[in-house]
């Protein structure tokens, strides 16, 4: 019983990683946000065709085209032709 | 009529929906991008000038720990509003990249130019585009600074705590005749502020207080009766019983200590609130009042609570096994302690209000820290329990330890000045110490109901039992759930509580509890046990709507509509599995987990299921398919290899059939599809019935025959039709063979149909003189000769023998010995 449960939160926990808002690369190269979160500024590098969660409470982001924008969390921003599209 | 009627109410159907939808496009018309540019730039400037206001009152020296704590909490949402209204932009953003990316780009060098209107068309977009990112940039740049902020508050306060800790004062001031003339000075303007507010109020406020007073007692009143009309009971602890159960005692202590707390609380509070609502209290007299009252409720809590686990008065009723002097000693000291610390505070308010100097200040704390060292001391060293030689015993090693310690420390803190650490630990020793008697008070409880039968020993527990069909393994599960509650509540109650205690404020355990609802995160990984739990939640209710429908279903439509039994189960079974399965998708994606997040994890498994749960996959199709194909269903004889008996269950992964010897055997499904399963009661019930029978050469077969038929066709439960049939089976090497062949309605009587043809044909038989032959056995005998024992037998056989010569000659001596005795004793005669 108490096993079950255990693997259930287990399993749980492991689907709860949807919480954060994520940025998928589907171009060729490399393409790079810069993402202000908690009162600092970081670059997110983002190799050919990589998925990376980040921004878990709220945060703004630099998009590739130079256009800034707030994100609460929950999105997901796709980065085709070198332009970002905000999901 | 009826039209006019609704016609009108289709009018008011149509304004009150078209009212919005025309509104919603004016706004879209009049509220342009200029609009909403300006609106989020006013409201980004006038968050930026709240910060300022916020960051100068945080450069405030006199900023204490409290204040932090509530700026803290508004420049958060200074930040979150900042981010709110960064994301108004995003439509708009989307709609300006869509638009540039129609217009394409621009006509490179050498191209023709492009018409007017759409190069200013670019323009603009452009232009809009950098205005909206400077907004947004603006909103950045503020949240990073209120995040810096933030920063700043949480080193400020680590360092107010620790100068707080560590701060030094010089006692030998303190203690100069100086202070007692400051202490006379400061008693003296509290007398006159106490007995000048006391005349202005009974000359012009005599009636509100009185009726403030008389409505607080009221409301308390109401609460006491009430509690102790709910809870009589269980409240207060009985002294004719002999052996109280440890949860009755547990709740005598629960109960006694909430109850008087919650209704002195009540009265306190209601007082002060009718007290401020006639506008009775003046200038610094609330606040003397407000620390006097809340000095009172603890010192009473601490008191209550002493009193009920140590009962000085009832030895039964104590929840420590401690001897009576030592709880009249503890339950002294505790109170003792309380009220020390509680004057301590009172006065610092006191001190506060009526700006007394310093050494006032360090005089009072340290005579009551010293105090309260003194009691920690002695508690340590108080020998409560008494062993069964009648000797004293003191305290289990680590608490007397602790308790010495902790007043040693406190004495030796005070006496090297550092006085706000030597409060602070006082402080926490008898608040701390208060809430985690409590919480494990009630922990105990929570165990003492989880064992086996404690539950139902609860009065609750006795109520179910009478007003309900509740089993008592029923109401031990409930107690399990009941207890596990408990511990849970005990948790979110206590921790909280005990935290405050230590310095934090009730902002950061606000923020804690929000992150922890909202998610943590551990690495890339965010468990958020909100979501969880709300998943879990879903799950359930899910679980037991889908039970209820499955009852509804089957009681209620099936039963009625005269649907087979079989049929019925299959579709119980199927709505139940659906139901659950549908429960646990519901429930995942309410707890907000991704499942294509799985699919990878899937993916890698499956060629692992692919192998190893090949089996249990393949019993499971099986199963869908018994269910849905129904070759037989639950009571029906079937036959299946070497099994054969009645269907009990048909599940998902397997069948259970109970043999005729009422042996459950468990078939895995697939069992059943793959081979042939015969089944005796697949359309209908009737089957066939074989009787074998001999008679002897030289009997006249024709009148066999005749009575045989005649006794297939007397016999009640012989089907006629298919009518039965006598077969004249074979010439057989000792007697001409029968076969009596029936047709019976219900398979299942087929044996007593057997046994009553076969008894008819044994009576009949012998009365007709028909002789039934049995085939004679040659009785050869054979002359074996005496098989000797082997070896081993032998040697037992030699063994034994002699074990009993030498049994008979020791009982041989002993009648000798007995007799050279008698022969002894001296002649009576």
């Amino acid at each position: 019983m108490w096993k079950s449960v255990g693997a259930a939160i287990a399993l749980l926990a492991l689907g709860g990683s949807a919480f954060a808002a994520s940025a998928i690369n589907r171009d060729a190269q490399t393409r790079t946000l810069v993402v202000t979160e908690g009162g600092a500024k970081s670059e997110l590098t983002l190799a050919a065709g990589e998925t990376v969660e980040f921004c878990s409470n709220g945060c703004f982001v630099t998009l590739p085209n130079g256009d800034l924008e707030a994100l609460t969390g929950s999105e997901t921003v796709e980065i085709s032709g070198g332009a970002a599209r905000i999901k | 009529m009826f039209f006019r009627l609704l016609r009108l109410i289709l009018v008011a159907i149509v304004a009150a929906f078209g009212q919005p939808a025309f509104d919603a496009s004016a706004q879209a018309i009049g509220h342009g991008a200029a609009e909403l540019i300006a609106d989020q730039t006013k409201v980004i400037q006038d968050l930026t000038s709240k910060t300022d206001g916020l960051e100068k009152k945080l450069n405030d020296p006199d900023q204490d720990d409290a204040g932090l704590v509530d700026i803290r909490l508004q420049l958060e949402d200074i930040s979150r509003a900042a981010l709110t209204s960064a994301l108004a932009f995003r439509q708009r953003l989307t709609d300006i990249n869509n638009r540039v990316g129609v217009l394409g780009p621009p006509p490179a060098q050498g191209q023709p130019p492009e018409p007017e209107i759409v190069s200013s068309e670019r323009s603009a977009l452009a232009a809009e585009k950098a205005e909206i990112n400077a907004v947004i940039a603006g909103a950045q740049n503020l949240s990073i600074r209120v995040n810096g902020l933030v920063d700043k508050i949480a080193v400020m306060r680590s360092e107010l705590f620790r100068s707080v800790i560590t701060k030094h004062y010089d006692l030998t001031d303190a203690l100069s005749p100086q202070a007692f003339s400051d202490a006379h000075d400061q008693f003296t303007g509290l007398y006159k502020a106490v007995s000048s507010w006391l005349s202005f109020a009974v000359k012009f406020k005599f009636q509100a207080i009185l009726a403030a007073t008389l409505m607080a007692l009221t409301l308390a009143a109401v609460l006491l009766i009430g509690g102790r009309r709910l809870f009589g009971r269980i409240f207060e602890a009985d002294p004719t019983v002999e052996d109280p159960s440890y949860l009755s005692r547990l709740s005598v202590a629960f109960w006694s200590t909430l109850l008087p707390t919650l209704a002195l609380g009540v009265f306190f509070a209601s007082a002060v609130f009718f007290f401020n609502y006639y506008n009775v209290l003046r200038g610094d007299i609330g606040s003397f009042l407000n620390a006097l009252l809340t000095v009172i409720g603890m010192v009473f809590c601490v008191n209550r609570l002493t009193n009920a686990a140590l009962e000085p008065r009832l030895p039964n009723w104590r929840l420590i096994p401690v001897a009576t002097g030592s709880a009249r000693w503890l339950v002294g000291l505790t109170t003792a302690m309380a009220l020390v610390l509680g004057l301590n505070y009172f006065l610092s308010v006191v001190n506060e209000k009526m700006g007394s100097p310093l050494s006032l200040t360090i005089a009072r704390s340290s005579v009551a820290t010293i105090i309260v060292g003194v009691i920690l001391i002695l508690m340590g060293l108080l020998r409560p329990f008494r062993a069964a030689d009648g000797s004293w015993r003191p305290w289990p090693a680590w608490l007397r330890f602790i308790a010495i310690g902790l007043g040693l420390f406190t004495i030796a803190a005070t006496l090297l000045g550092y006085i706000g650490l030597a409060l602070f630990v006082s402080f926490q020793v008898v608040v701390t110490g208060t809430v985690l008697v409590t919480a494990y008070i009630g922990f105990l409880s929570a165990r003492a109901i989880g064992e086996e039968g404690g539950f139902a020993d609860t009065s609750v527990g006795r109520w179910l039992s009478t007003n309900s069909s509740y089993e008592d393994t029923a109401l031990d599960q409930l107690g399990l759930v009941v207890s596990i509650a408990i511990n849970l509540m005990i948790v979110l109650v206590f921790l909280p509580l005990i935290l405050l205690m230590w310095g934090f404020q009730p902002g950061d355990i606000e923020a804690w509890a929000y992150k922890l609802a909202t998610g943590v995160t551990i690495g890339s990984v965010t468990i958020s046990f909100l979501g969880i739990l709300s998943g879990i939640v879903v799950f359930v209710i899910g679980y037991f709507l889908t039970r209820w429908f499955q009852g509804w279903l089957d009681g209620s439509v099936m039963a009625r509509g005269k649907v087979d039994a079989g049929v019925r189960n299959s579709i119980r079974l199927g709505v139940g599995y659906a139901g659950v399965a549908v429960a646990g998708l519901v429930g995942i994606s309410a707890a907000g987990i991704d499942l294509s997040n799985l699919a990878l994890v899937a993916g890698a498994l499956s060629l692992g299921i692919g192998f190893g749960l090949q089996n249990v996959v393949s019993n499971f199709v099986s199963g869908l398919i018994l269910l849905a194909e129904r070759p037989f269903k639950v009571g029906d004889w079937i036959v299946a290899g070497d099994v054969s008996g009645t269907v009990r269950k048909i599940s998902v992964r397997a069948t259970e059939i109970e043999t005729f010897q009422r042996q459950s055997v468990i078939l895995p499904n697939s069992n059943l599809i793959n081979n042939a399963v015969g089944n005796w009661t697949h359309r209908n019930k009737l089957g066939r019935v074989d009787i074998k029978v001999g008679v002897a050469y030289g009997s006249d077969v024709k009148r066999v025959h005749a009575i045989l038929m005649d006794i297939a066709r007397a016999h009640p439960m012989v089907l006629k039709n298919p009518e039965p049939f006598v077969l004249f089976a074979n010439f057989g090497l000792a007697a001409l063979e029968f076969e009596i062949r029936v047709f019976v309605a219900d398979v299942m009587n087929g044996s007593v149909v057997q046994n009553d043809i076969r008894f008819a044909i044994f009576d009949i038989f012998e009365e007709e003189q028909i002789e039934i032959p049995s085939t004679p056995r040659a009785v050869v005998e054979t002359k074996k000769h005496e098989a000797w024992p082997i070896d081993d037998d032998k040697i037992e056989a030699e063994f034994a023998e002699r074990q009993r010569l030498e049994a008979e000659a020791a009982a041989e001596r002993e009648r000798l010995a007995k007799m050279k005795r008698r022969g002894r004793k001296p002649d009576p005669g």
